[in-house]
């Protein structure tokens, strides 16, 4: 499929006769125009496709955009949802009282001195029953104080564990109080 | 008045005016390029709708890349190529060309006639990128687009084409010395 090389030369172009294009022109126009019923009906045809195609677009598009209000508005409600869920200033309370409860020494501070504060008193007030018996009377008042931490009625080396846990957790949150 | 473009995107949205505007600005150039194809009244007739109701269908969401006849004039081709088949399965280019109307007066019936002639012995190729050139008034780049080729080979073709005609004692009279 090979042409022959030859450059179209628009020199030649120049020189050619505008009667060539006028003749062309005529050698090759219909001898019968378009019938006025031929665009009527390519018109009728194109109005109601239009129409109809427009109209399919402008609802599509009233679909889609209620289908994402509608999915905005589900997501909206379960985010809402969650965040009261979420016991946001609950936690920061509770944290307080359990903060509160393990602050032995009250400086306002939960770390590893409160541990050791209520080691020492563990470690001295009851040498016989390492656990601090309910009804002792430095049971009692230790409990008055709130060192019971895990609330099982007794002042010992589990309430220091749950102290020290406290203060280190506390401290991995930056701390609360 | 409104570029192709403009009335494509009224078109797009939806606007029945805007195609009316379209098929106006190129139902002419449809006809006679069907007319040329098919050399029958009722194909080029039916290759005119066919084509208008193919713009149609690309709509919404058509975009012009390149110039109108560009875009139309391969679908116009196909499609009159397609029902000359299907109508009238052995027509040549050739017999079409026989069947160009008489032309007015001795004269031009005479210059045309031998025009005619020498058209009818140009290859095909050659002979649709001279028309395309001279009737459509297409640049060769839209020629080169319109019939997806090399703007070399459109260069090739229509020079082959005029020398041919220039050389030819019945067509000389078309170039100016």
């Amino acid at each position: 499929m090979t042409e022959k090389k030859g450059h179209f030369d628009e020199d030649l172009d120049l020189r050619i006769s505008p009667k060539l294009s006028a003749d062309l022109n005529t050698l090759f126009k219909p001898q019968f125009s378009v019938p006025s019923e031929l665009d009527r009906a390519i018109m009728d045809q194109a109005n109601r496709r239009l129409v109809q195609r427009h109209w399919r677009h402008r609802v599509f598009r009233h679909i889609s955009i209620w289908r994402i209000a509608a999915a905005a508005a589900v997501i909206i409600f379960a985010f809402s949802l969650n965040l009261t869920q979420k016991p946001g200033p609950t936690t920061t309370s509770s944290f307080i009282v359990e903060a509160q409860a393990v602050d032995i020494d009250r400086n306002g501070r939960v770390d590893i001195l409160d541990a050791f504060k209520l080691a020492r008193y563990v470690e001295s007030a009851d040498l016989t029953d390492k656990n601090l018996s309910p009804v002792s009377s430095t049971g009692q008042a230790l409990r008055k104080q709130g060192w019971d931490i895990n609330g099982d009625g007794l002042v010992n080396r589990n309430d220091v564990d749950s102290v020290a846990l406290a203060a280190v957790r506390l401290d991995k949150n930056k701390g609360v109080l | 008045m409104d570029s192709d473009q403009e009335l494509i995107e009224l078109v797009n949205k939806g606007d029945p005016d805007a195609f009316e505007a379209l098929y106006r600005r190129y139902r002419d150039w449809v006809y006679h390029l069907a007319w040329r194809f098919t050399g029958n009244q009722q194909d080029a007739l039916d290759v005119l709708q066919e084509t208008f109701t193919y713009l149609l269908g690309k709509f919404p969401g058509f975009s012009l890349t390149a110039s109108m006849t560009t875009f139309l004039y391969p679908v116009v081709r196909h499609i009159s190529l397609t029902i000359r088949s299907k109508n009238r399965p052995f027509t040549t280019d050739e017999e079409i060309l026989g069947e160009l109307p008489a032309p007015a007066s001795k004269e031009t019936q005479s210059s045309r006639s031998e025009l005619a002639a020498v058209l009818a012995v140009l290859p095909d190729e050659q002979r649709e990128v001279l028309l395309m050139r001279f009737v459509d008034d297409m640049t060769l780049q839209e020629i080169a687009t319109a019939l997806n080729i090399p703007i070399g080979t459109v260069k090739s073709r229509l020079h082959h084409a005029l020398q041919r005609l220039r050389h030819d004692r019945r067509t000389r009279d078309y170039f100016l010395e």
